[in-house]
């Protein structure tokens, strides 16, 4: 409703004579999703006010993470790594540095810089590139033109007491007719946590800079153009669960857009970006000096792209057909030292300057067939080229394989929604390619530290083919609802690491020699139930239920499949203050898969507690939070802890936060 | 509005300036090796009206394998002498003084397209004060036979890609393994050229000197050389690389085979050597255990190669 209205408002500021129409307009899903402006800060989780991406990307229900650490996890979306979903930043395409997947692209930005972040499940996701898994878009924050209150700020202090992390958030935003502008700032540092046997967890400690820049000018009464930038830059952050840390990520993440709005046309909105971003991560190892041999790993990644899309409504019918572009360069260099210094160095490409080169045009469409039933559409047709300039290391293990390839990549989807009363289900289906990535197609000796081997990239990798189904049902009143889905993968061609009989370590902590190999197929199996109940006006309760199985083509378990997972809280608020109380945890692993270096995981609960306290300090609002997790103190890591690192036992949070 | 110009302009210069640098791949294969392709006069000698002019990669001659170009040219007419019996012998001398060769080709084959005759030698010390090297050279022109001879320079060969190893088999016959080629190898399948030469004992006394009988080498053919690169360096732990393959001979009376390196630095070829029976003359198996922190083992019949 919100949302509504502030549309109602934005739109206000260039169409006054149009009352009966924009309110028509400002109803429609769509236009809403690409005008509004000033969205309202969805970055908190119930149990805290204040979080990082992760924390808010772990309340998502098909979210789950492979942890390196106490910093930059890796989200799994649908129980599939991150080669298998799109990660963008408004639909821009970011690609991490490092081979060891130390950088996922939501470690290169910060909470106070988003207002939301999108997660399409399967083939819906594959507007913002090929995707099996899905995607997941980090919407930035952006204030609308034209804001009553023109300077608007917030402060965001606190202080967890596990890891002595102490975190300060700053953001301001300009609004005026004609020109807006939003800056944030931020800067995180922890030190080591310690475990729920009360031991220190080394090399868990990090530190993290960002900051945001978005400066919009409407150009006229209809069009605007905007510069945005983010830069982050993360410093000495330690990998527990790997042989190496991190001692300096930076990445510059910048775009143009222009957008044009068309009244009374068929057209409602033309948004075209271009966008540049850079990263580079150099990884540390003198951190560890009980490794046998010292190592410079440095990776780079630099991509710009185009998205164009434009949002097409006329009655119960809406469309945004968009272009999506661009193209990437990875490089990543391993560098030995030996044991006597004076010898010469020994170096290698861990990615042999990779171009990838991506161009799709997509289209998805919502039709409202009546007032109980809708049904989304569309698909995708992308091109994929990959060339890599050093092809001789991808020869070694693959000779005669090919330097340059060029993939079709489509993917087609469509649900069927319908609603009746307390009500709802839908059903759908897709279909979707996806291309190797770098590390699958040309990675050379990038050593995982989970199973113990060096992996080795396949240039001639069939392409990832997806067959997906998924279905929901549920049932909603004014005193609570319950909301079940499935979805289920059918995958082709699936890519996953296979010992080669050839090739011996090159790590010494390596065990073999892995190459990404294509199964015949392999299939996964997802499914959350959803209760939500509120016992008094002020008493709410939710509860929710994770299952998920993986199985290759032989029937045996693929690895990072989440056991049955739970999560309850309840929630009581009484004037200003409000408390939560939460408990979540995982069962037993017994879907474990040993072939993959996995072992079986014990389960583990956790308890947290949290307590907030809204009130003004001279007219601006403050809410102060306090908190535990982790109430127990229990010893625990998950299965997709990687390396079987405990995770953080009890810590205590607090936190400030001023809207000025 | 322009502060923020100056923000953005700050936050580009600092994510500009301070890149760690991209390692240069090309110049990192050139620091340890240097390819040479043209070949260029050593030395010359002049005998009559002739003038011979030795040509050797990089204008020297290296321990190890050497290609040789000999043009002679008549100084009187400035035309090249074609097509004739040109012998080929070097000499070297010891401390001792004692006299022996090295494997060469003896009779040199005539290259009508490039008018020169080729011949290689497989040096097998270096010059010093105490070792010295002299060729000897014989043509026949007409009924008029030449014979010259020139002392030479034998320098250490810097490029470990070209090393050579010197042996006596199980077959009490000595013989000479001598890398020819990749000079500048590259992380990369490389094709691997080695000649492999034998001493043949002189069946006859020795006749006056310089008597070639006495100082014969051959060129070994159809054996083979199996071929199991590894890298030393104890941190590596005896790693190695897939899809090798073992040195056959071909018909440029060269071996031919190919050797993957995984990475630049150390390597050595552990080979094994076997005659066309497939029985061992030399070399021993190199366990495949992966031994982090151990010099990594060799075979008893290898060269150590860099880049
Ligand atoms: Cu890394």
């Amino acid at each position: 409703m919100k949302r509504i209205l502030l549309a109602i408002l934005f739109l206000g500021t260039f169409a006054n004579a149009q009352n009966t129409s924009i309110e028509k307009d400002s109803s429609d899903v769509v236009l809403d999703e690409v005008m509004i402006i000033a969205v309202k800060n969805k970055m908190k989780t119930d149990i805290k006010k204040t979080i990082s991406v992760d924390e808010f990307l772990a309340s998502s229900d098909n979210i789950s993470f492979i942890k390196r650490g106490a910093y930059a996890w890796e989200p799994l979306l649908n129980n599939m790594s991150t080669e298998r979903s799109a990660i963008t930043i408004d639909g821009m395409h970011v690609f991490g540095a490092c081979t060891d997947k130390m950088d996922p692209v939501t470690s290169y930005v910060e909470s106070n810089n988003l207002s939301d972040i999108d997660i399409k499940s399967g083939q819906e996701g594959s507007i913002n590139g090929a995707t099996v898994a899905g995607s997941i878009d980090l919407k930035r924050k952006r204030t609308s033109f034209g804001l009553g209150k023109t300077w608007h700020g917030t402060y965001q202090t606190g202080l967890e007491f596990n890891n002595k992390q102490l975190f300060n958030l700053g953001n301001v935003s300009y609004s005026s007719d004609k020109l807006v502008a939003d800056g944030s700032m931020s800067y995180r540092k922890a030190e080591n946590y310690t475990d729920g046997n009360g031991d220190e967890v080394n090399h868990s400690q990090y530190e993290k800079f960002n900051t945001s820049l978005g400066i919009a000018y409407k150009t006229t009464d209809l069009s605007s153009v905007r510069i945005d930038a983010i830069f982050d830059k993360a410093k000495d952050v330690g990998y527990p669960a790997l042989p190496m840390d991190l001692s300096l990520s930076r990445a510059l993440i910048t775009s143009v857009t222009y957008k044009q709005f068309f009244k009374n046309k068929l057209i409602k909105v033309w948004d075209t970006k271009l966008y540049f971003n850079a990263v580079e991560h150099y990884m540390d190892d003198t951190t560890r000096p009980e490794n046998l041999v010292h190592m410079d790993m440095p990776g780079w990644s630099t991509t710009y792209g185009l998205l164009s899309k434009v949002n097409l409504k006329k009655e119960n019918y809406s469309s945004e057909i968009q272009i999506n572009a661009y193209n990437n360069l990875s490089i990543a260099e391993m560098r030995m030292y030996p044991q006597d210094r004076s010898e010469t160095t020994m170096f290698a490409y861990s990615w042999p300057w990779v171009t990838t080169r991506y161009a799709g045009l997509s289209m998805s469409n919502l039709w409202n067939i009546s007032e109980k039933s809708q049904l989304n559409f569309g698909g995708t047709l992308g091109v994929n080229y990959n060339f890599s300039k050093y092809a001789e290391f991808n020869w070694i293990f693959h000779p005669g394989a090919s330097q340059e390839k060029t993939r079709f990549l489509p993917n087609l989807y469509a649900n069927y929604q319908f609603k009746s009363g307390v009500f709802n289900s839908s059903f759908g289906g897709g279909y979707g390619h996806r291309a190797p990535s770098v590390s699958e197609g040309y990675g050379y000796y990038i050593y995982n530290s989970f199973d113990r081997y060096d992996y080795i990239g396949n240039p001639d990798l069939e392409n990832e083919i997806s067959y997906e189904a998924n279905a929901s049902a549920g049932f909603k009143n004014k005193k609570g609802g319950l909301q079940a889905q499935v979805n289920y993968f059918y995958i082709q061609n699936y890519i996953i690491g296979k010992i080669l009989s050839q090739g011996s370590p090159m790590n010494y902590q390596s065990v073999g020699v892995k190459g990404y190999t294509s199964l015949d197929h392999a299939t996964l199996f997802n499914l959350t139930m959803h209760a939500n109940y509120s016992i008094l006006e002020n008493l709410h309760w939710k509860g929710t239920l994770t299952y998920a199985r993986g199985l290759d083509e032989n029937k045996n378990n693929l690895p990072f499949i989440r056991p049955l997972s739970y999560q309850t809280s309840l929630h009581y608020s009484y004037q200003n203050l409000g408390f939560l109380t939460s408990f979540h945890g995982d069962l037993k692993q017994i879907d474990y898969s040993p072939e993959y270096g996995e072992d079986e995981t014990p389960s583990y609960t956790n308890w947290n507690i949290s307590a907030d306290y809204t009130f003004y300090i001279k007219n601006y609002k403050t809410v102060f939070q306090v908190g535990a997790e982790n109430i127990f103190n229990e010893y625990y890591s998950t299965y997709a802890d990687w390396g079987n690192i405990p995770r953080m036992g009890r810590n205590i949070f607090t936190s400030l936060k001023i809207d000025l | 509005m322009k502060r923020l110009h100056f923000v953005v302009i700050v936050i580009f210069v600092l994510v500009t300036s301070c890149t760690l640098e991209k390692t240069d791949y090309e110049a990192e294969l050139s620091t340890e090796t240097t390819e040479y392709i043209e070949f260029e006069e050593v030395t010359s000698i002049t005998s009559g009206d002739y003038i011979i002019s030795i040509e050797a990669l990089n204008a020297t001659l290296y321990k190890g394998y050497n290609e040789i170009h000999l043009n002679i040219i008549n100084t009187q007419t400035n035309v090249s002498l074609q097509d004739k019996d040109v012998t080929f012998l070097p000499i070297v001398t010891d401390a001792n003084g004692n006299k022996s060769s090295c494997p060469h080709a003896y009779n040199l084959e005539y290259n009508a397209t490039e008018g020169y005759y080729l011949g290689y030698a497989v040096f097998t010390s270096e010059s010093d004060t105490t070792i010295s090297w002299q060729l000897y050279i014989d043509f026949q022109e007409g009924s008029q036979s030449y014979k010259v001879d020139q002392s030479i320079t034998v320098e250490k060969q810097t490029n470990m890609n070209l090393n050579m190893t010197a042996f006596t088999g199980n077959d009490n016959e000595q013989y000479f393994i001598a890398l020819v080629s990749p000079q500048s190898p590259g992380v990369a399948e490389n094709d691997l050229v080695a000649g492999i030469y034998k001493y043949n004992q002189p069946t006859s006394s020795e006749g006056t000197f310089p008597d070639p009988s006495q100082y014969a080498y051959s060129v070994v053919q159809d054996y083979t050389l199996l071929l199991d690169p590894r890298m030393p360096e104890a941190s590596m732990g005896n790693h190695s690389s897939p899809n090798n393959q073992d040195l056959t001979m071909e018909n440029d009376g060269l071996y031919h085979g190919v050797v993957n390196y995984t990475m630049t630095g150390n390597w050595t070829l552990n080979f094994i050597f076997q005659n066309e029976k497939g029985e061992t003359l030399k070399g021993t198996e190199v366990s495949t255990e992966f031994t982090p922190g151990i010099e990594g083992a060799k075979s008893d019949l290898y060269i150590d190669i860099l880049f």
